[in-house]
């Protein structure tokens, strides 16, 4: 399996090929949204005008069939940010990736632009274990647990904020539903949710990628079986960034709505 | 694999400003496109539907319009109808009192002319009868017993005519 390339500055960790990826994503999500809206319409949208629109209503209605149509709006930009931003993300790993190898010659640390990716020591035993050194560039963000764990703490923040500040009285007497009891099973809960969104579209892309990887030591007989994978992980990518978002709204609704019948 | 802290908190800082960049110059825009053009739908089925009521009003208004029209119109045909007949009586009128003095007129002369005639033809047969009688019977009557014998005679002429 392909290392990735973390430098060390100060102690503190970078993995180069995350930073990358989440770069090329934010610039093609936001391009891509831009030019969407470049040329607005009332009378005569652009194709590219008129998915952007399908998307928002694909988002109203995953948001509507959860939450009352008033409250949602406030939350469709969220959830497209959300789905475009996860959806891209989870694309940006499959079409190709960028790897650089470390020689069997190779002594001493290997750098980039002066800073140190592995240590000569690190280097010198990877020989030694008759590894193999190789450095993955290019990955979907998604792939990283690092990523999707920012993704899912920033909705496990906003859901309780909004639980919090919206809906207080009913918010912090639904950890104690139905019989006080209940409270460690309630708050299991509420810590599990969080790391379930995280680690499902983690496990789900990096299984994706892993098996891209895997397929690729085929060679020439691999390319249909690539071919395959890839257009299944474009229904993956796409399922699970409907999931990381349909989730989000649900989680976002069970906080906010004050159901009556309680 | 490790759980990166700088990749965790880049993710988080990115998507928050790609939130923010795209709620402010990407989402915005296109609600408020979507909520106008939800606007000019709703404008324009108003409109259309104030269109509808305005033709049917027309259309009403129409119908009434030919409703009178052809009312006039019989009426109009019916007065042409009386005035005609009217005047044709009124001429046929006026032909026959014309006619009729006409006749009244002819008869009259007739009747002139007949006197005349026969005042001229009494004082011919007078003068005639005078010479006749003077000249067979060459004898002298006077002027009285002769206008008593004119008379006698004519008297039965008038008669017999």
């Amino acid at each position: 399996m392909h290392e990735f390339p973390v430098v060390h500055i100060g102690g503190i960790g970078f993995d180069l090929s995350s930073i990358i990826a989440i770069t090329v994503s934010f610039v093609i999500t936001l391009v891509l949204a831009l030019l969407a809206v470049r040329n607005l319409s009332v009378d005569n949208p652009s194709k590219l005008q008129n998915f952007m629109e399908w998307v928002v209503e694909f988002v109203h209605n995953t948001i509507a069939s959860t939450m009352p149509l008033e409250k949602a709006k406030r939350y469709i930009s969220l959830g497209m940010t959300l789905i475009m931003f996860i959806f891209i993300s989870n694309l940006l790993g499959l079409p190709f990736g960028i790897v650089t190898e470390v020689s069997e010659s190779h002594h001493g640390p290997v750098t980039v632009a002066g800073l140190e990716i592995a240590s000569a020591d690190e280097v010198e035993k990877a020989h030694e274990d008759g590894k193999h050194l190789a450095y993955a560039w290019w990955k979907s963000p998604t792939a990283d647990l690092s990523v999707t764990a920012g993704l899912a703490s920033i909705v496990f923040v906003l859901v309780h904020y909004l639980g919090l500040t919206q809906n207080t009285r009913h918010y912090l007497k639904h950890y104690f539903k139905p019989y006080p009891i209940f409270f460690p099973i309630n708050i299991l809960e509420t810590l599990t949710k969080p790391l379930t969104l995280a680690l499902r579209l983690f496990a789900n892309i990096f299984a994706g990628e892993v098996l891209i990887s895997t397929i690729l030591l085929l060679d020439v007989f691999g390319i249909p079986l690539l071919g395959i994978w890839q257009g299944f992980s474009i229904f993956v990518g796409a399922i699970q960034a409907f999931l990381f978002t349909i989730l989000t709204m649900v989680y976002i609704s069970q906080a906010t709505v004050h159901e009556e019948g309680h | 694999m490790n759980f990166q802290w700088t990749s965790f908190l880049y993710a988080i800082i990115a998507f928050g400003i790609l939130y923010y960049l795209l709620n402010k110059y990407a989402f915005g825009p296109l609600f408020g496109i979507m909520e106008k053009r939800r606007q000019l739908i709703l404008q324009q089925m108003e409109s259309a539907e104030q269109n509808r009521k305005e033709l049917e009003k027309h259309l009403e208004e129409q119908k009434q319009v030919l409703q009178e029209a052809r009312k006039e119109a019989y009426e109009m045909i019916e007065q042409a109808k009386r005035t005609g007949a009217r005047q044709a009586e009124e001429i046929v009128q006026a032909a026959r009192e014309e006619a009729s003095r006409l006749r009244e007129e002819a008869l009259r002369d007739i009747e002139n002319e007949k006197n005349k005639a026969l005042a001229a033809l009494k004082a011919q047969v007078g003068g005639l009868s005078v010479l006749i009688a003077s000249k067979i019977i060459e004898k002298q009557i006077d002027e009285k017993s002769h206008q008593e014998l004119i008379d006698h005679y004519l008297q039965e002429v008038g008669n017999r005519s």
